[in-house]
């Protein structure tokens, strides 16, 4: 059977039943979505491979923890993602580095592979709103944004980073999802 | 710091995960009671899962599928419980001792045939994909009120007359009863197949409709009894419009 336009949950109730093809059409889709963010708060590619690998591991293990009432699949592993990155991050005790994050200047230049058409229009939709939202951030604010989302830190961390006063940091993060708030409800 | 008697200026960064220890417990402790916070708190959570999508989208390397794959299959192997759950031989064992120890001869000939035809139909299905690559109609079958929590998705083949259901959530039945599924136009129902849900409720049927499965105005799924019905006789759990 060919489950590459099956929509993302029907793929996840596959995989609950060991459908291995669902596991590679579920990988194909997010595949590129789940190694950039964790290059982004790893800055090291054989690290983000890693963190890719669990997370793909995590969903064949564990997808009947996904609750569609919690929200869509791809935010579930996003928040998967981020997660297993911040947890390598400390672990590895790695040096948080904001430029190593890297905002998408160019948009709509993805590759779009993905057979469920519907799925990969509405998904390219929904980024291109993203990145013009984050483009009009003030480059200060993107760099805080990206060490509390991205790296997990504190708004102290971030000052001490930065060596920026704390009641800066908290403006600037404040304002960028402010603005990010009136961008996308535009 | 707060708001009033909200904590609005707190919540960004709650969304974010980055306050620090004492503004992160003052802000739990208010959400915990305040309806009006918790909701702009899910749309700054919202916007904060989004944010992976504004950043360039690099592609990991090609060897990492075929590693998380293998992964899988090993663990899977590793994982397959012999002898416990089933014993039984697998259909093709079956039917090879079944070849062989009836009819040699001519065991071996439909052997040959058998594996004969699976090759060719997997070369067609080859190159019936890679001749046609456009998507393939989904259609969403939802629970109704006798079965809230079901959910059924059917994908139509390129063919248009084939299809594949899949249902979750449904609940398993007598052994007296099955679900069947019903192509209706115009009012008229016709059988698109019996099945029975496994002990989580997921169940997958093949669909072979003598008409596209475009051209039909909905679909349904009832409870009948085993071997299923000329015409819906019992309970809905299931139903969809095109």
């Amino acid at each position: 059977m060919d489950v590459t336009s099956f929509d993302d949950e029907s793929l996840l109730r596959l995989i609950q039943h060991k459908q291995d093809g669902a596991l590679s059409a579920l990988y194909d889709r997010y595949q590129r979505l789940v190694y950039s963010m964790a290059l982004s708060a790893l800055g090291d590619s054989a690290l983000a491979e890693e963190v890719t690998q669990d997370v793909f591991l995590r969903v064949w293990k564990r997808a009947e923890t996904y609750r569609s009432e919690q929200g869509k699949v791809s935010t579930w592993l996003v928040r998967i993602t981020r997660n297993r990155s911040i947890d390598m991050i400390r672990h590895n005790s790695i040096r948080p580095e904001a430029h190593s994050v890297a905002w998408d200047d160019l948009p709509g230049r993805d590759p779009v592979d993905d057979h469920n058409v519907e799925q990969a229009a509405e998904l390219t939709q929904q980024r291109q709103r993203v990145r013009r939202a984050v483009l009009q951030l003030p480059a200060e604010q993107k760099e805080a944004l990206a060490l509390a989302y991205f790296q997990g830190l504190t708004h102290q961390e971030i000052a001490d980073q930065l060596g920026q006063p704390l009641g800066t940091i908290k403006t600037r993060l404040r304002l960028a999802m402010q603005k990010l708030k009136t961008s996308l409800a535009e | 710091m707060a708001n009033g008697e909200h904590i609005i200026d707190l919540i960004p960064a709650y969304a974010l995960d980055c306050l620090d220890e004492e503004d992160f417990l003052q802000a739990t402790e208010h959400l915990a009671h305040c309806e009006t916070c918790r909701e702009e708190l899910r749309v700054y959570q919202e916007l904060a899962d989004q944010l992976p999508l504004a950043l360039v989208q690099e592609t990991p390397p090609l060897h990492l599928k075929q590693t998380l794959m293998d992964q899988v299959r090993q663990k899977d192997n590793q994982v397959a419980p012999k002898g416990m759950a089933d014993d039984r031989p697998s259909w093709w064992s079956r039917l090879t001792n079944l070849l062989q120890h009836n009819a040699p001869v001519w065991g071996l000939a439909g052997l040959a045939v058998i594996i004969i035809l699976v090759f060719s139909n997997i070369l067609l299905w080859q190159q019936f994909n890679r001749i046609n690559s456009s998507p393939l109609p989904v259609i969403a079958l939802t629970g109704t009120d006798f079965a809230p929590q079901a959910a059924g998705t059917i994908v139509v083949s390129r063919d248009g007359i084939h299809g594949a259901l899949v249902v979750d959530g449904l609940k398993p039945l007598d052994e007296h009863l099955q679900y069947q599924l019903w192509l209706i136009r115009d009012g008229a129902r016709s059988n698109g197949g019996v099945f029975s849900v496994d002990t989580d409720g997921y169940a997958s049927l093949y669909i072979d409709s003598s008409s596209p499965l475009e051209s039909f105005d909905s679909f349904g799924i009832t409870i009948e009894p085993t071997g299923g019905s000329p015409a819906p006789t019992g309970e809905k759990v299931l139903g969809s419009n095109l």
